[in-house]
């Protein structure tokens, strides 16, 4: 093994003595050496001609003359090695050089013939080895982070050395393979693309063409994952004016999108729900409306978590107050906290459902009913022990949680929340209590003389005099739990469970409860910059660039199909615009909308899902029986069997026509649609292989049926 | 009824396996199988919201009902409107339970009185003077999972139910196909193991998953169930993986076992969520020895018993669809010929203020009564100490009527663990509180 590259070595020593001696006739690097000691005659010689440079991916020919002989062959060798090497690139017997893949060590290099048949003769030429000239095929730039852009340009022949160039200037750039350069710049706002090139290093410095690089503000991952938690589905569309709008101006945009409102139901009941001769079928089909095709989605989507929080249930409310109550939040939702408290706590809907509608003061022998009063604490605003502003329970010396409140307290808010009752039809207060004519699209009136005004010891301190009117009672009351400590760790935990992820770090929650206890104003309860904050929130965004972030949430079964029919698309086609069936199709999997079998919701913040130490809420609803549930409602949806809805996935459908020329790219498309462009590769090839050699609109159906009934695509992550 | 039936074990394993090597049990096996007096099965109803036990179970006694009426005011049920206890004359029950009252006169049912949360015997001075009691009374979520896992507090992630499977599946249900427990009323911590998870089951809906592409339908279901094998690395995902890797599994089982069976006679009320629950968990029983199961426990509910408002209409409805639904499941125990080898019984988040509110309801309590039916039962009869009915009375935590509960949550779960076939030595682990209690069992099973 060692005796070539010995005798290697030494022809390199007597080329480089032959060049000492010699050094004659060089033109243009072309040397030529005379055989030595042959004695008489006319000496032979090589000459060598042919380029002078070549860059890297090129090729570079030589020729040799060889006088004074009669056998002209020759023996190619590159810095003295014949036929050269990986190293200092190879030459062919036709005189073609390739150069090494990167610049050799040794640079020029020398090219040389030898005489085969006098090996004293040989000539040489020396050959300088240049970088190649790179090629842009595309270049983007993506929002990073505030102001600061990823640049990601595509292209070939980049070599170590590359500059990215902006606008003619050199920017700090990162080789990520011969094909792809990136590099992080600050973009002023308002940029809408970026003249970018790409210039190699010496030797042979050159630049590439210039490329045009679109400024998107969001990766389409970041756009996908964030319409997921912002809205009730990403579509294709959706996807790319997020990345065009970026996170931080979409949300904005959304803030001051007018809300849908659901129409109230009229008496008698319209067509739409007559049939089953209840407001809940006009109710359920307004909702599922606005939530699949209202503009304002975040409010919608937002609304729909404030109404998994402050639950209220058509299983004993009245569901023509229901469209109202919904308003309500939708209108509310980028409010403050205190304003939705008290607009909840009047609004008929959470009256009848918890009892402040109606409770009057205790006669002798009686108490107040304590419904409200005890679950405002414990489920809407403060919770049962005290917390951290991480959200963690706070401790007593002995390691136990400690009490927000006592049965005395609750009793105490009981009283302050009595005296109230449906206000009449033009909204003002009853003469008598209760009020039995339901006013449901007002808030409730007070009357004064059902109201129990003792005084009223309520938390931190706080008293409600005596002989206060029913408003002040429960503005009071209110404001003092506005106020608590717990409010901002407890609520918005909660938000961001049902908007971004089941167990957001303890960090994550004090940001927001940071946020909650001053917007950066001064403000408390601003749910505006709470709702960006946990949208944007590092915590939040994590997935965006790391596929293997482990957060995220079930897809709860109303998200679940509301997703699907965004995604894909869909047109009503009930001949009374009802958009109720997929009520019918949720209630199979335990959920449809405000009709929760109690006001803890259809399942519990604090779920932890069985044999593991996940809190995981949504998993409430998941297990055998659903799991199988929600695969028979995929194949309905697939197969487009809801009645009043025509879902096409057909062999001429949009995805239809992606899948005949590429099944491939038909996966790749569900994935962006549904899984946020990160389909693991395993996933993609197992789906691949499943659907290959099927008619196109099989291989939509199957497709699509695997993708959303995989649990890649159940939890949103 | 109590003899010891453990020499049927081993035929019925031996079904078992048959199953499970996909053979169907040769017919005398089978219908030894069917009739093995082996078997047993528990049935927890679990009534969400709180039931007002005040007004289930109700003094009858000239004395006792002026004193119930006098203080129960705008919530008191008229005596002559309730119905008459013939073993314990003086206690009648609520209108609304008919069937609860002929399964009781004819001691096929019995009520546990003043039974809740404890840590350990209470009395009114004890707890007013702050000895230990459970975290958290009068809160629904909190109650109702101390009802369910029997522990000092609600943080243990496992019920008793689940700690009985994890106790004694491999005793009993060795080489069974599903689960010991199954719900079907979702998920609830009463049914989870350190070891063992329920199969759920949604009324009715026994069997696969719909499948509409015809000759690919093994091969999309194949691709979808390798899906669930990728390492996703996240979580959630794996969660989810597994259950819906084990909801492949049982839905297969299932159906198999119920495919043929030919339907219960036993007429169960129509338009009765809680009987359609019960009605299932009749067919799964009607297949036990197709599963393999020896002992199985079931987890029913029925809610909206939080009746802080028009108590009288709410609570005269919820009764009223659970009494035939109830009675209904026992006749249908009696089909089975199991009526003596399931047990079915309540459980509720706590009982409800004696003392009414302003609001014609009552707010939350703490000791309230269940009941207990099946043929094993020693019926007839009320268990436990009836609280006295004082506002501020000895058995009061405050002035309410919020009765500190006379007979432990954890002794209840004892004396049905023990007939269910939990040994004395495992009681421990199952019901960790138990030992601070002088009975352990109250012999009403």
């Amino acid at each position: 093994m060692n005796e070539p590259r010995f005798r290697s070595l030494r022809t390199l020593l007597q080329s480089a003595f032959g060049i000492l001696l010699l050094l004659t006739g060089c033109t243009n690097g072309v040397m030529n050496s005379g055989g030595g000691g042959n004695g008489g005659g006319a000496q032979a010689s090589v000459t060598v001609s042919g380029s002078s440079q070549v860059r890297l991916g090129g090729t570079a020919s030589f020729s040799a003359t060889v006088t004074n002989l009669t056998n002209t062959a020759v023996t190619w060798q590159v810095a003295g090695i014949n036929g050269g090497n990986s190293s200092v690139g190879t030459i062919i017997s036709s005189g073609v050089y390739t150069p090494p893949s990167s610049i050799p060590a040794t640079n020029p290099v020398t090219v040389t013939a030898v005489s085969v048949a006098s090996p004293s003769a040989s000539g040489s030429a020396s050959l300088n080895v240049l970088n190649p000239v790179p090629t842009i095929t595309s270049a983007s730039a993506t929002l990073a982070s505030g102001t600061s852009y990823t640049i990601d340009v595509f292209g070939t022949n980049f070599v170590s050395g590359a500059q990215i160039q902006v606008s003619g200037s050199n920017v700090t750039t990162t080789m990520v393979s011969s094909t792809e350069l990136q590099a992080t710049v600050s973009v002023p706002s308002g940029t809408t693309s970026l003249s970018v090139s790409v210039v190699n290093p010496n030797p042979g410095s050159a630049s590439s063409n210039s490329a045009s690089a679109t400024v998107a503000l969001a990766s389409v991952t970041a756009a996908a994952r964030l319409l997921d938690q912002a809205t009730f589905g990403p579509t294709l569309g959706q996807i790319q004016n997020v990345q065009s709008v970026g996170i931080d101006a979409y949300i904005t945009s959304q803030f001051n999108t007018p809300y849908t409102p659901l129409p109230n139901i009229p008496s008698p009941l319209p067509a739409v729900c007559l049939s089953a001769n209840t407001p809940t079928v006009c109710e359920e089909s307004e909702w599922w409306q606005a939530a699949v095709t209202g503009n304002d989605q975040l409010r919608q989507r937002v609304a729909f978590a404030l109404s998994e929080i402050f639950v209220i249930s058509s299983d004993s409310v009245n569901a023509t107050t229901i469209t109202y109550y919904h308003n309500m939040l939708a209108q509310d939702a980028f409010t403050n906290f205190s304003t939705i408290l008290n607009d909840v706590s009047v609004s008929p809907g959470m009256g009848a459902y918890l009892n402040m509608l109606g409770s009057a003061k205790a006669p002798a022998g009686q108490i107040a009913n304590e419904n409200y009063a005890r679950e405002l604490m414990q489920l809407f605003t403060i919770g049962i022990n005290q917390l951290n502003q991480d959200g963690t329970l706070q401790l007593d010396g002995s390691g136990n949680p400690i009490p927000n409140y006592t049965e005395a307290q609750v009793q105490a808010f009981a009283r302050a929340y009595t005296g109230w009752t449906y206000a009449t039809s033009t909204g003002g207060s009853p003469t008598k209590f209760p009020n039995g004519t339901p006013n449901y699209f007002a808030p409730m009136a007070a009357v004064e003389s059902a109201h129990d005004m003792t005084a009223k010891i309520l938390l931190n301190g706080t008293v409600l005099p005596a002989n206060q009117t029913t408003e002040e009672d429960l503005a009071g009351a209110l404001a003092n739990l506005f106020a608590h400590q717990n409010a901002g760790p407890f609520v918005c935990k909660q938000l961001i469970q049902h908007l971004v992820s089941s167990d957001p770090s303890p960090a994550y929650v004090a940001r927001i409860a940071a946020v909650f206890a001053n917007n950066g104003s001064g403000v408390r309860g601003d749910m505006q910059a709470v709702i960006r904050a946990i949208l944007e929130d590092t915590e939040a965004r994590a997935g965006d660039t790391d596929p293997l972030y482990d957060g995220g949430h079930l897809r709860e079964p109303i998200l679940w199909i509301t997703n699907f029919l965004r995604a894909v698309g869909f047109t009503n086609t009930d001949p009374n615009g009802s958009y109720y069936n997929l009520s019918n199709q949720a209630n199979n999997l335990s959920e449809r909308p405000y009709r929760s079998p109690a006001v803890f919701n259809f399942f519990p913040p604090e779920y932890v899902v069985p044999q593991t130490t996940l809190n995981a809420p949504e998993f409430g609803l998941e297990n055998t029986a659903t799991a199988i549930l929600r695969l028979s409602l995929a194949n309905t949806l697939v197969f487009n069997k809801i009645s009043g809805f025509n879902v096409d996935l057909s062999a001429t459908s949009t995805l239809g026509q992606i899948a005949a020329p590429s099944p491939a790219n038909l996966v790749d498309t569900l994935g962006t649609m549904f899984i946020h462009g990160q389909m693991p590769s395993d996933m993609r090839a197992e789906i691949l292989n499943t659907i290959s050699g099927l008619s196109t609109a099989q291989q939509v159906r199957v497709a699509t049926y695997l993708v959303i009934t995989s649990s890649q695509y159940k939890i949103m992550h | 009824m109590k003899a010891n039936r453990r020499s049927f074990i081993k035929y019925a394993s031996l079904a078992a396996a048959g199953n499970a090597l996909g053979l169907r049990p040769f017919g005398a096996l089978n219908a030894l199988a069917q009739n093995s007096p082996g078997y047993k099965a528990l049935v927890c109803v679990f009534l969400f919201g709180g039931n007002d036990a005040n007004n289930t179970l109700i003094p009858f006694d000239t004395n006792g009902y002026a004193n119930y009426s006098s203080i129960r005011g705008e919530l008191a049920l008229a005596q002559n409107s309730l119905l008459p206890l013939t073993p314990t004359p003086n206690f009648a029950l609520n209108p609304n339970l008919p069937e609860i009252q002929t399964l009781f006169n004819n001691r096929n049912a019995a009520f546990v009185a003043n039974v809740g949360t404890l840590i350990q015997p209470l009395t009114r001075a004890q707890y007013l003077a702050g000895q230990t009691a459970p975290t958290n009374l009068f809160s629904h979520p909190d109650q109702q999972l101390e009802w369910q896992n029997a522990a000092p507090s609600g943080s243990t992630q496992t019920g008793w139910a689940g700690r009985i499977a994890d106790s004694l599946g491999s005793l009993y249900n060795q080489g069974a196909s599903i689960p010991m427990i199954t719900s079907v009323a979702g998920d609830t911590l009463f049914c989870n193991g350190n070891a063992t998870s329920p199969v759920s089951i949604s009324p009715g809906n026994v069997g696969a998953a719909s499948c509409s592409e015809g000759s690919e339908c093994n091969a999309r279901e194949a691709s979808a169930q390798a899906l669930l094998t990728l390492d996703s690395g996240l979580s959630l995902i794996q969660a989810d993986d597994t259950i819906t890797t084990n909801a492949y599994a049982y839905a297969k089982t299932l159906a198999d076992a119920v495919q043929s069976i030919s339907p219960l006679q036993t007429v169960f009320p129509a338009n009765n969520p809680l009987a359609a629950q019960l009605q299932q968990i009749a067919q799964i029983i009607q297949v036990r020895s197709a599963l393999g199961v020896q002992r199985q426990i079931f987890f029913a509910s029925l809610g909206n018993f939080d009746t802080h408002a028009d108590q009288l209409t709410l609570q005269s409805a919820l009764l009223a669809e659970m009494s035939p639904a109830l009675s209904a499941f026992y006749n249908a125990t009696v089909e089975l010929n199991v009526a003596n080898e399931v047990t079915t019984f309540t459980m509720s988040d706590f009982s409800r203020t004696f003392q009414p509110n302003s609001n014609k309801g009552s707010d939350h309590a703490w000791g309230s009564h269940h009941m207990v039916i099946g043929g094993a039962v020693n019926g007839g009869q009320i268990y436990g100490t009836y609280p006295t009915l004082a506002l501020g009375g000895p058995d009061d935590s405050g002035s309410n009527g919020r009765w500190v509960p006379s007979t432990a949550s954890s002794q209840y779960a004892s004396t049905l663990s023990q007939w269910f076939g939990v040994p004395i030595a495992d009681l421990p682990t199952v019901l960790p509180s138990i030992g601070s209690f002088s009975a352990n069992n109250l012999g009403f099973v």
